[in-house]
């Protein structure tokens, strides 16, 4: 889910940026510490939408840098337990099949797959097949969520589309 | 500090007082549902996007950025997905949905997964969505869905 959220972040700055353009240097490094990371608790931050406040910097003593607090709103996107989400297939295995949804890579076991649909590893590319559906790279799916995990810069998410109204969307 | 305890008997048994447990569970990813709507404290209150809402916003950007050459993974992952799945077109469009879902007891969450998933009947909403429970009648769900999906169809 994509959420638009209001966030802080202290910034600092060496002594040789305390000039004329600071406020365009704190900008600049807010938007390139902050932009495309991925935290547990934030999810992805996808896109800094506005700075609201750049406060008054501080010098930290004995050290001559300066520490700003900026406070701005991004677009927020965390994955959730339970939620139902669109993707596409990126490959088929033997063991199920990997989507991506934006940044975020989904897992769906075989097992969570319904059982009228059969892999079929000799096609190209390899994929799953029932009576009237074909899962491949590029079919857009709808996934849901049993599961996420963070790593370090990532977040993975496990699938399922064994429920009502799950599946290949037509 | 072992407190005494008269026994049925008689007898005295000596018994400890356990100290309460003041320490709160913090709250882990675990507890995190989006079936229930418990999206945790950061979240819970947060403003919810639509797919086609967060097109707006990245297109918006994307020039400068591509001027700085400041596109990272994430960013254009991000754009693709959101260009790929965007319900409706333009932001007048976006603006009379947002107005059909305003007036309705539904939550954020709520709103924006029915926008974004746009169900053609009120049991396919019910299920993707279960959090809805019964916060809204099936007939004013069935119309609502209705009511978007010919949104959908007519925009320019």
């Amino acid at each position: 889910m994509f959420f638009h959220k209001k966030l802080s972040h202290t910034i600092t700055l060496h002594p040789s940026f305390l000039g004329p353009r600071m406020r365009e240097y704190v900008t600049k490094r807010l938007y390139k510490d902050v932009e495309g990371t991925c935290t547990g608790r934030y999810g992805y931050i996808v896109a800094v939408v506005a700075i609201l406040d750049i406060q008054t910097g501080k010098i930290i003593p004995g050290q001559g840098s300066a520490e700003f607090e900026v406070k701005y709103s991004a677009i927020l996107f965390k994955p959730f337990r339970n939620e139902v989400i669109d993707a596409v297939v990126e490959t088929v295995n033997p063991m199920g099949f990997f989507a991506n949804a934006g940044p975020l890579r989904i897992f769906v076991s075989l097992t969570l797959v319904p059982a009228d649909m059969k892999l079929d590893l000799d096609s190209n590319p390899p994929s799953l097949r029932s009576d009237d559906q074909k899962i491949e790279k590029g079919t857009l799916v709808r996934v849901k969520l049993s599961g996420t995990r963070v790593d370090a810069t990532s977040i993975y998410g496990i699938g399922t589309i064994k429920e009502d109204y799950l599946g290949v969307i037509e | 500090m072992p407190l005494p305890v008269t026994g049925g008997d008689g007898d005295t048994i000596w018994t400890m007082r356990m100290p309460k447990n003041k320490l709160v569970r913090p709250v882990t990813e675990e507890s995190l549902d989006a079936a229930r709507l418990e999206l945790g404290v950061d979240f819970q209150d947060a403003e919810c996007l639509l797919i086609s809402e967060v097109k707006v916003l990245l297109e918006a950007q994307y020039d400068s950025k591509k001027e700085e050459k400041n596109l990272d993974e994430v960013y254009t992952k991000t754009l693709e997905y959101v260009q790929k799945f965007s319900r409706y077109t333009n932001r007048d469009t976006i603006k009379e949905v947002r107005a059909l879902l305003k007036p309705t007891e539904l939550e954020p969450f709520e709103c924006a997964q029915l926008g974004n998933l746009c169900c053609s009947e009120y049991e396919e909403a019910k299920s993707l969505v279960p959090s809805i429970g019964s916060r809204i009648s099936d007939e004013d769900l069935d119309s609502l869905l209705k009511q978007m999906d010919s949104l959908k169809k007519y925009q320019g």
